[in-house]
C-alpha cells in the first residue's frame, strides 16, 4: 500500500499547483530581470518556471501537459530562445565588431526601466531563458509520456489477459501505478 | 578567426534540429558542416602553429574583464581529435541509415560542446561547453529507445550528472579562493592559495575528470554504458566524449595545479596502474566486443594518467599523444566491431594490433613514448608495467579477433558503404604508423603550449 491514500491527498496536490503556477512565472520573470543588479539570470528562471509548469504534470498526470499551451509550445521555445541567443552574439560580427558585442556598447548611456537596463545582453538572456525552460518542459514532458505509453500498453495487455482468462480486474494482483 | 569553428558548429546544429535527419539530404549537410568545422580548425590550427596561441575577449572588453577564447596548440590537437572521431561515427552513420531525425544535430552540439570547451580560456565558460556536450550525449545515449538502451542511459546520465556537480563545485572553490574564472589569472594567483584549499580544489576536479574518463576507482558505470548503446555512439563515447576528461586533467593539471600534480604524482601512478591491471584483467575475462572494448578503455586511459604523474615535457607529450591514438583506436574498433564482411575484419584486424602496440599500426608509437619516458625517468617498475600491460592487451585483442573471425564465417556482409567509413579510419591509424614525424610534431608543440613544461 502506498503511504498517501491518492484520492484523497490529489486534491491538495491539484490545488496547491494550480495555485503555485502563476507566482512560479511572476518569480521566475522578478529573478531574470533583477539579475541586472543583484543575484539572478535567465537560467535560473528558467528553471523555476519550468518547475511550475512540471508540477502541473505532476498533479494532473502528463495529459495535463498536452492541454497547457506553455508546455505544448516548448520545444518551439527552446529553439526560438536558442536563435535569439545565437543571434546576439554573431550578428555583431556581421557588422564588423567583436563577438558578442552589446549594444548601446561600454560606458554608453542606455535606457533604464528601474532596474532593467534596455541593452542587447537582455535579448541573450531572454534567450537563455527560453532554452532553459523549453528544454527542461519538453525534456521531461518526452520522457514521462514515453513512460506512460508504455504503462498503458502493459495494462491493456494484462486486460485483455485477464478477460480472456474469464477473470476479472478486481483480482488483478499488479495494480496500476503511476 | 577563433570564433569561426564554434560559429559554423553552432548555426549548423541550430538548422538541423528542424530538419529532419533522417532523410539523406539532411544527413549528408550535417556531414558538410562538420567538415567544415574541420576545415576552419585547421585554418586556425596553422595560424596557432606560425604565430603562437591566440586569444579573443569576447564583447569588445579588455582581456581579463571579458571572458577570453583562448587557442594553442593543446586546444587544436583535441579539437581536431574530437571533431575527426565525431565525423567518422557521423558518416557511420548516415551511411548505414540514420535513425532517429535529432541524431546529426545532436552530434553536431556535441562537436560544439567539444570544440567551445578546449578554446575557452574561462573556467566557467569551460563547464557551460562541458554541459552542451554531456546533454548531447544524454540524448545520442538513449538514442535507440529500447529498453536496454534506457537503461544505460540512465546509469551513464546519473553517474555524470554527479561528475558535472563536482566539477562545479571545485569550479567555485576556485573561485572563492582565487577570485578568478579566467584560467590565465587563476594560474598567476594559484600559488598564493594555501596548501589545503588547493589541493582540496584539485581534487575535486580531479574525481569530476575521472568519472567522464572512466578511471579505475570511478569506472563502474562505464561497461554498462558501452554495451548498451549502438556502435557510433559507443565511438563517439569512448573516442570524442572522453576527451572532456583527458583534456581537463591536462588543462587543469598542468595549467592551472602544476605544484598539485607534482605533489599528486605518486597517487596518479598508483592509481593508472591499477586501472592498466584491472582494465586488462577484466578485458581478458570478457566475450562480448563491446565489454572487452569498454574494459580495454578502462586499461588505455591508466597509461594517459601515469605519463600525467610523470609529466615534464616528454610526460605531457607522451599523455597527448596516447590520446590521440587511443581515441582513434577506440573509434574504429567499435564501428568495425559491430561490421560483418572482410573489409571490416581487416579494418578491426588494425585497431586490434594497434591497440595491443603492434607495428606499423599506430599505437606502439604512444607505448614507445611513454617506454621512453620511462627509461628518461630512471623508473624501471613503469617500464615493466607497459610490457605487463603491452602482453595483456596482445592476448584480449588476439582472443577478441579470432572469436570474430569464427563468426564473420558464420554471417554475411555488411553494407559497403560502413566497411569504407572503417576503412579509412584504419588507413589513418596505419599512416600515422608509418609516417609519424607529423602527429609527433604538432603533440610536442601541444605539450610545449603548457607553462609547466617549458620550465626544465
Amino acid at each position: 500500500m502506498p503511504a498517501l491514500n491518492p484520492q484523497k491527498h490529489a486534491g491538495m496536490l491539484q490545488s496547491g499547483a494550480r495555485i503555485i503556477l502563476l507566482p512560479s512565472w511572476v518569480i521566475a520573470i522578478a529573478i531574470m530581470l533583477k539579475g541586472y543588479a543583484d543575484v539572478g539570470d535567465g537560467f535560473s528562471a528558467g528553471v523555476i518556471a519550468a518547475l511550475g509548469v512540471l508540477l502541473q504534470g505532476l498533479a494532473f498526470g502528463t495529459d495535463e501537459l498536452e492541454q497547457i499551451t506553455l508546455s505544448r509550445i516548448a520545444p518551439i521555445l527552446s529553439f526560438v530562445g536558442l536563435g535569439l541567443a545565437l543571434l546576439t552574439a554573431f550578428v555583431p560580427i556581421l557588422f564588423g565588431e567583436n563577438l558578442f558585442t552589446h549594444w548601446p556598447g561600454i560606458n554608453e548611456h542606455a535606457v533604464h526601466f528601474g532596474v532593467l537596463e534596455f541593452i542587447t545582453p537582455v535579448v541573450f538572456d531572454i534567450g537563455v531563458f527560453l532554452i532553459v525552460y523549453g528544454f527542461c518542459v519538453g525534456g521531461l514532458h518526452a520522457i514521462a509520456r514515453e513512460e506512460v505509453r508504455q504503462v498503458r500498453l502493459r495494462d491493456r495487455g494484462r486486460y485483455l489477459r485477464s478477460t480472456t482468462r474469464g477473470g476479472s480486474l478486481a483480482d488483478e494482483s499488479g495494480e496500476v501505478r503511476l | 578567426m577563433i570564433a569561426v569553428p564554434i560559429a559554423v558548429l553552432w548555426f549548423g546544429g541550430f538548422v538541423l534540429a528542424v530538419l529532419d535527419g533522417t532523410r539523406k539530404p539532411a544527413a549528408w549537410l550535417s556531414v558538410a558542416v562538420l567538415t567544415s568545422a574541420i576545415l576552419s580548425t585547421m585554418a586556425l590550427g596553422i595560424t596557432v602553429y606560425q604565430d603562437g596561441p591566440m586569444s579573443l575577449a569576447v564583447g569588445g572588453w579588455s582581456l581579463g574583464v571579458g571572458i577570453t577564447l583562448r587557442v594553442d596548440m593543446l586546444s587544436i590537437v583535441f579539437a581536431l581529435l574530437s571533431q575527426g572521431v565525431l565525423l567518422a561515427a557521423l558518416i557511420y552513420e548516415v551511411v548505414n541509415g540514420v535513425g532517429a531525425r535529432i541524431y546529426p544535430a545532436v552530434v553536431l552540439f556535441m562537436g560544439l560542446g567539444l570544440t567551445g570547451l578546449v578554446f575557452t580560456g574561462d573556467a566557467f565558460n569551460f563547464y557551460v561547453f562541458f554541459e552542451i556536450s554531456m546533454i548531447s550525449a544524454y540524448v545520442l545515449v538513449s538514442y535507440g529507445e529500447s529498453p536496454r538502451q534506457f537503461r544505460a542511459a540512465f546509469v551513464f546520465i546519473t553517474v555524470n550528472l554527479l561528475g558535472s556537480v563536482f566539477f562545479l563545485i571545485g569550479i567555485s572553490a576556485i573561485y572563492h579562493t582565487t577570485g578568478f574564472l579566467d584560467m590565465y589569472r587563476i594560474r598567476d594567483q594559484m600559488p598564493l592559495v594555501q596548501e589545503n584549499p588547493a589541493i582540496l580544489s584539485a581534487t575535486i576536479i580531479f574525481v569530476a575528470f575521472s568519472i567522464k574518463l572512466g578511471l579505475f576507482p570511478f569506472h563502474f558505470w562505464l561497461p554498462a554504458v558501452y554495451t548498451g548503446t549502438r556502435p557510433s555512439v559507443a565511438a563517439i563515447l569512448s573516442g570524442a566524449l572522453a576527451n572532456i576528461g583527458t583534456y581537463g586533467l591536462i588543462r587543469f593539471g598542468a595549467d592551472i595545479f602544476p605544484r598539485e600534480l607534482r605533489q599528486a604524482a605518486p597517487v596518479l601512478i598508483a592509481l593508472g596502474t591499477a586501472s592498466i591491471i584491472y582494465g586488462a584483467i577484466q578485458a581478458l575475462s570478457r566475450h562480448a566486443t563491446n565489454e572487452v572494448l569498454a574494459y580495454s578503455a578502462i586499461g588505455q586511459v591508466g597509461y594517459i594518467l601515469i605519463a600525467l604523474g610523470i609529466g615534464g615535457p616528454a610526460g605531457y607529450a607522451a599523455a597527448v599523444l596516447y590520446t590521440v591514438l587511443n581515441s582513434t583506436n577506440k573509434a574504429l574498433l567499435f564501428l568495425s566491431g559491430s561490421l560483418r564482411g572482410w573489409l571490416a575484419g581487416a579494418a578491426f584486424a588494425i585497431g586490434a594490433f594497434s591497440v595491443a602496440g603492434v607495428p606499423p599500426a599506430s599505437g606502439f608509437l604512444g607505448k614507445m613514448a611513454l617506454f621512453q619516458v620511462g627509461i628518461a625517468e630512471d623508473r624501471p617498475m613503469l617500464v615493466a608495467l607497459i610490457f605487463l600491460g603491452g602482453a595483456l592487451s596482445f592476448v584480449y585483442m588476439f582472443q577478441l579477433y579470432r572469436r570474430r573471425t569464427a563468426e564473420i564465417e558464420a554471417h554475411g556482409s555488411s553494407p559497403w558503404g560502413a566497411q569504407v567509413v572503417v576503412v579509412m579510419l584504419a588507413l589513418v591509424i596505419l599512416g600515422i604508423g608509418v609516417w609519424p614525424d607529423p602527429l609527433l610534431n604538432l603533440v610536442e608543440r601541444a605539450a610545449l603550449s603548457l607553462p609547466e613544461a617549458q620550465v626544465p
